[in-house]
C-alpha cells in the first residue's frame, strides 16, 4: 500500500487483484444489476487511487478499508436511484451470478471466512438478522426499515445495535485474525 | 432520555451506513465528546466490517480491470502508458473443469476437431493486424457470419465481430480460447435486434489454436455446455 501511495499505479493492480474480487462481490450483492455493481466498483476503486493518501494502516487493513468504500458508494447509488424495490434475492440476478472458483488457498481461506460469517448471522435471532441485512446489504436507513416491517425506529435502531452486538460474539477468533 | 442515552441507539445505525445524513454528522460530533459511545463503536465495528466478508465470493467482470487500469494510469498521467492489462493468468486458473464440464469440454473439442471446412482467410502478413473468417458451426444459423481482428502478434487478444446470430432465448452468447487441449473462458455477449454483436477477447492468442462461440446461460460458464455456432482455426 506504501507504493500505491507513492503512485505505483503497478502496486494499485495488485490492490484490484487482492481485493477487486471481494469488491465486486459486495457491489454485486447490494444492487440491482451487473452493469451497476460493474460500476460502482470501478467508481470505488478510482475513489480509492485518489484518496489514496487517507490510507491508515492503524485504523484497519486494507481489505476493510477498500469493502468500506464500495459499501459507501453502493449506498450512494442505491440512494441516487430511488428505485428501492428491487429485492436482492430476486430470480433476476441469482442465474447470472457466476460463482469465483476457488483459486489459491487465499481463494479457499475467503470462501470459508465467507461461510463462518453466514453461520453467525443465521445465528442470530430473526429479527436481528433482519435489520442487520437490510441495513447493510439494502442500503435502507432505520426509519425506511422501520415503514417497512412496521415497527418503532427505536426498537429498529435496537435490533441493530443488539444485532451487532451478538454478531461480535459469535465471530469472536474471526474479527480478530482478519485475512489480508 | 438523555441525549446520551439517545445518541447511544444510533451506534448499530451508524455502523451499518443507516443513519441519514444529519443524523450521521450530529452522531459524530457526538462521538467526539462521548468515550463511553466511542468505545461501544470500537467495540460493535468488528462485526459490522466482518458482513461483507459474508458475500459469496464472485469472479468481477473481464474487462473491468482493463478499463479501471487505463483510467487509472490517464490520470498517474504516465507518458508511456503499459500494454493494457490482460487477465489471462486468473482466467486460466479459472478453468476447473468438473466431471460433466469435462465431458461436455470433451464433445466440444470433438465437435470443433471434426468440423470441416473452416475458410480461414489471413488478409494480412504475421506481424500487421489479421482479419479471420469464422466458420459457422451450426446448421441452424447458415445465415450467420463472424470475423477475429488480431491486432500484430496476438499477445493482447482480439475482436470477434459476428453478425447474423439469432439471441439465444435464454442465455447469452460467450466466447472460448483454445490453447491445445484447453479451453480459456472469454467474456459474453449478446447481439442486437440484426444479429450484430462484438467482443473483446483478453487472452494472449499468439499460441491459441481456435476461437469459439457458445450459447451459454447468462453471467457465461466456466466450460462450454454444448458444441460451438461458430469458431476460427488460428
Amino acid at each position: 500500500m506504501a507504493l500505491v501511495q507513492e503512485g505505483s499505479t503497478r502496486a494499485f493492480e495488485l490492490i484490484y487483484d487482492r481485493h477487486g474480487g471481494a469488491a465486486f462481490s459486495l457491489a454485486y450483492r447490494m444492487l440491482p444489476n451487473r452493469g451497476t455493481a460493474e460500476d460502482v466498483t470501478q467508481e470505488a476503486f478510482l475513489s480509492i487511487w485518489r484518496s489514496r493518501q487517507r490510507y491508515e494502516p492503524t485504523r484497519g487493513s486494507v481489505r476493510t478499508w477498500v469493502l468500506g468504500i464500495v459499501h459507501n458508494r453502493a449506498i450512494d447509488a442505491l440512494r441516487r436511484n430511488v428505485v428501492h424495490d428491487r429485492r436482492r434475492a430476486s430470480a433476476e440476478g441469482l442465474e447470472e451470478r457466476e460463482e469465483a472458483p476457488e483459486r489459491t488457498e487465499l481463494e479457499a481461506a475467503r470462501l470459508q471466512e465467507a461461510r463462518s460469517v453466514r453461520d453467525a448471522l443465521e445465528a442470530l435471532p430473526a429479527e436481528q438478522s433482519r435489520v442487520l441485512e437490510l441495513a447493510y446489504f439494502g442500503g435502507f436507513s432505520h426509519s425506511q426499515i422501520a415503514n417497512m416491517l412496521e415497527m418503532p425506529i427505536g426498537t429498529v435502531k435496537g435490533r441493530m445495535r443488539l444485532g451487532l452486538e451478538k454478531l461480535r460474539n459469535g465471530l469472536e477468533g474471526l474479527v480478530s485474525q482478519e485475512l489480508a | 432520555m438523555t441525549d446520551h442515552q439517545r445518541m447511544r441507539e444510533n451506534a448499530g445505525a451508524y455502523l451499518l451506513g443507516a443513519l441519514a445524513d444529519p443524523e450521521h454528522e450530529a452522531f459524530e460530533r457526538h462521538l467526539a465528546d462521548c468515550p463511553e459511545c466511542r468505545a461501544t463503536v470500537e467495540r460493535l465495528r468488528p462485526a459490522a466490517e466482518a458482513l461483507p466478508r459474508a458475500v459469496e465470493p464472485l469472479a468481477p467482470p473481464p474487462g473491468l480491470k482493463s478499463s479501471l487500469l487505463e483510467a487509472v494510469r490517464e490520470e498517474a498521467g504516465a507518458a508511456t502508458r503499459p500494454a493494457p492489462a490482460r487477465r489471462r493468468s486468473r482466467w486460466r486458473r479459472s478453468l476447473r473443469l468438473t466431471p460433466a464440464s469435462a465431458l461436455a469440454s470433451a464433445a466440444f473439442l470433438v465437435a470443433l476437431g471434426v468440423a470441416a471446412g473452416f475458410g480461414v482467410a489471413t488478409l494480412s502478413g504475421d506481424d500487421e493486424p489479421r482479419t479471420l473468417a469464422a466458420t459457422v458451426e451450426s446448421r441452424e444459423i447458415p445465415h450467420a457470419s463472424g470475423s477475429l481482428s488480431i491486432p500484430a502478434d496476438g499477445k493482447e487478444g482480439g475482436i470477434l465481430r459476428v453478425s447474423g446470430l439469432p439471441s439465444p432465448p435464454r442465455g447469452v452468447y460467450q466466447a472460448w480460447v483454445q490453447r491445445g487441449g484447453e479451453v480459456l473462458p472469454q467474456p459474453t455477449f449478446e447481439v442486437g435486434g440484426n444479429g450484430v454483436g462484438a467482443v473483446a477477447l483478453p487472452e494472449d492468442l499468439s499460441d491459441a489454436t481456435a476461437v469459439m462461440v457458445t450459447r451459454e446461460p447468462r453471467g457465461g460458464s466456466r466450460a462450454p455446455s454444448e458444441a460451438p455456432v461458430l469458431s476460427v482455426r488460428l
